[in-house]
């Protein structure tokens, strides 16, 4: 005849000293994490408390099995009372968790549609006893995997795009790419063209050559404080801003200007280039450091934009040149990983090629004007050829520097 | 007393310059900008009175870097349209000759639009002679209230037109 052992498996604490800890009605004060942790203590308790009841039940069987033996002690007697007051005390304890559990919302769902819950459910116990509660669970634990890789795709993502638009030379498996730039080489060989390129060492030296071949434009060099005053007092024209009020500081100002272009900066205290075609674009590089001929930034402008955003770094208001400042950036891109060396020259030269901006049509649908279909505006050729520059340039040297024009939905793909 | 002198002027106000007014006399060419308060001298003085005036008022758009403003032209007092004016402004940059293609084009994208849409009459477009007012081939305030005055002045020789020919 076997006794059954107590099972070892009884909490440690009684279910009442467990929960009695400053506890406000419902736990509406408390964070909610900290509410579905409690509630599902709660649950746990209750379900151990349960299966407790459950095993004083079988003990109760077994004893009146026993009793129903004949020749018996009064030891069933004792096992029915002893396993009577713990059941009904497991039952008490049920009660008073289940009074906590309906207070906290968990038997019902009243407190689903809390607005606080930080995205976090209380356990719901279902009429037929099942409790659903590993939802946030498994929500909460997926929600920290989830972010994780989504945070990596974004950031893949971002990585591709700015590559595409700032090395697109560097995109692998264009099928097209390595005949069409033969192609180019081949149609071009320069006897003199290494040598004018290693003459332009010195910006002075870019500057007067520059000049020459442009004759409509006007090269400046500013060390970098001195483009700050210079781009401050730039008069804006009547289009472009309409306060009265900084009308007559432009009087002056144009005094000032001329007397800026005077002032000599030396070669090594420069880091702003500006190239200024009137009427049609002003466009500024920066060198870094001071004094060098490393190129690391281009920007362009309308010739009427005044104000301090006017830099290597700035965007004008006006779509054309913001379009024409990303199409430069690219080829900055280029020219630094095509030859360190001469990338400020080849830079400069492939500015130039935009005194035609308002004038020269593209070189696909011969038309001045076309609607680029992604942003709905309506621009010029905003880009200019700038691969295989360097060579092409010295062969055309009597014609202006006369790049191919492109509309940006017009530009073929494979240059 | 010679009797040559002009007997009337043009004055326009331009929305986007509240504190000017526009003087021009287009028979001899003159265009002037004054202060918005010459208008309350003249009444003060009453040394001249308005005969006629037109309202040229719309909304404006804009589609990338080109301003567009489309009003109806109606007498003060009135409602009977008397035409429809569209501006188009090109706005980086203010050079009148560079910018003649891209607004040329740009002319040509908008008839082809509305020759679609088949409604009656069309854009008609006649530049000034700016040089001749003393205007230089950047843009200014000036160039539009000359260019008015010719909307004007071509408006009213239509409607004569059309007004002789009923008669």
């Amino acid at each position: 005849m076997q006794q059954l052992q107590p099972s070892p498996l009884l909490p440690q604490q009684s279910p009442e000293t467990a929960t009695n800890q400053p506890d406000s009605a419902g736990g509406a004060a408390e964070a909610p994490p900290k509410q579905v942790a409690r509630a599902m203590e709660r649950l746990n308790q209750a379900a151990r408390v349960i299966a407790d009841i459950r095993l004083g039940a079988d003990r109760l069987l077994e004893a009146m099995f026993i009793a129903a033996q004949p020749h018996q002690s009064d030891k069933p007697l004792q096992i029915f009372f002893k396993e009577d007051a713990s059941i009904r005390q497991h039952l008490r304890d049920l009660r008073s968790i289940g009074k906590k559990l309906e207070e906290s919302g968990v038997l019902t769902e009243s407190l689903r549609s809390r607005s606080n819950s930080w995205g976090l459910h209380m356990p719901l116990v279902c009429p037929d006893g099942a409790v659903v509660a590993y939802a946030w669970k498994r929500q909460l634990a997926g929600q920290a995997g989830a972010s994780a890789v989504d945070r990596t795709r974004l950031a893949l993502k971002a990585f591709t795009d700015q590559k595409r638009r700032f090395f697109p030379h560097l995109d692998d498996g264009l099928k097209v790419e390595p005949a069409s730039k033969k192609l180019c080489a081949s149609k071009l060989l320069p006897e003199h063209g290494p040598d004018e390129l290693s003459e332009c060492k010195t910006l002075s030296d870019m500057q007067s050559r520059l000049e020459k071949l442009v004759p409509d434009m006007k090269v400046s060099t500013y060390g970098r404080l001195n483009w700050l005053e210079r781009a401050n007092s730039l008069p804006v024209s009547a289009s472009e801003d309409s306060t009265e009020a900084s009308k007559p500081i432009f009087q002056s100002s144009s005094k000032l200007r001329s007397g800026f272009q005077q002032t000599e900066v030396d070669d090594d205290k420069v880091a702003v280039i500006e190239l200024y075609f009137p009427s049609v674009f002003r466009a500024v590089v920066s060198v870094n450091p001071a004094g060098s001929v490393d190129p690391d930034a281009v920007a362009f402008f309308s010739p009427d934009e005044g104000g301090s955003y006017i830099h290597a770094r700035g965007f004008s208001v006006h779509h054309v040149f913001r379009r024409i400042t990303e199409h430069a950036s690219t080829a900055l891109q280029y020219f630094l990983g095509l030859d360190n060396e001469t990338a400020l020259y080849s830079l400069l030269q492939w500015i130039c090629s935009y005194e035609t901006l308002f004038s020269k049509p593209c070189s696909k649908c011969g038309k001045l004007l076309a609607m680029d279909k992604k942003s709905a505006l309506v621009l010029p050729p905003v880009h200019r050829v700038y691969r295989e520059l360097p060579t092409v340039v010295t062969k055309t040297r009597e014609q202006n520097l006369d790049m191919e024009a492109y509309h940006v939905g017009c530009f073929p793909d494979c240059s | 007393m010679p009797n040559d002198f002009p007997r009337d002027f043009l004055g326009i106000s331009l929305a986007e310059q509240p504190s000017k007014y526009y003087f021009i006399i287009k028979m001899y060419r003159i265009v002037l900008e004054a202060d918005v308060s010459i208008q309350m001298i003249m009444e003060k003085l009453q040394s001249y009175r308005s005969r006629v005036a037109l309202y040229f008022e719309g909304s404006q758009y804009q589609l990338g870097d080109f301003r567009l403003r489309v009003g109806k032209v109606v007498l003060t007092h009135s409602e009977n349209l008397r035409g429809i004016v569209m501006e188009v402004e090109y706005l980086p940059i203010s050079s009148m000759e560079k910018a003649r293609k891209v607004m040329g084009e740009f002319l040509e994208i908008c008839r082809e639009a509305l020759s679609k849409r088949s409604l009656p009459g069309q854009f008609m477009y006649v530049e000034p002679n700016f040089g001749e007012f003393g205007l230089s081939d950047n843009y200014s305030p000036q160039h539009t209230a000359v260019q008015y005055a010719f909307v004007m002045a071509h408006m009213i020789a239509t409607v004569q037109a059309v007004q002789s020919v009923r008669n």
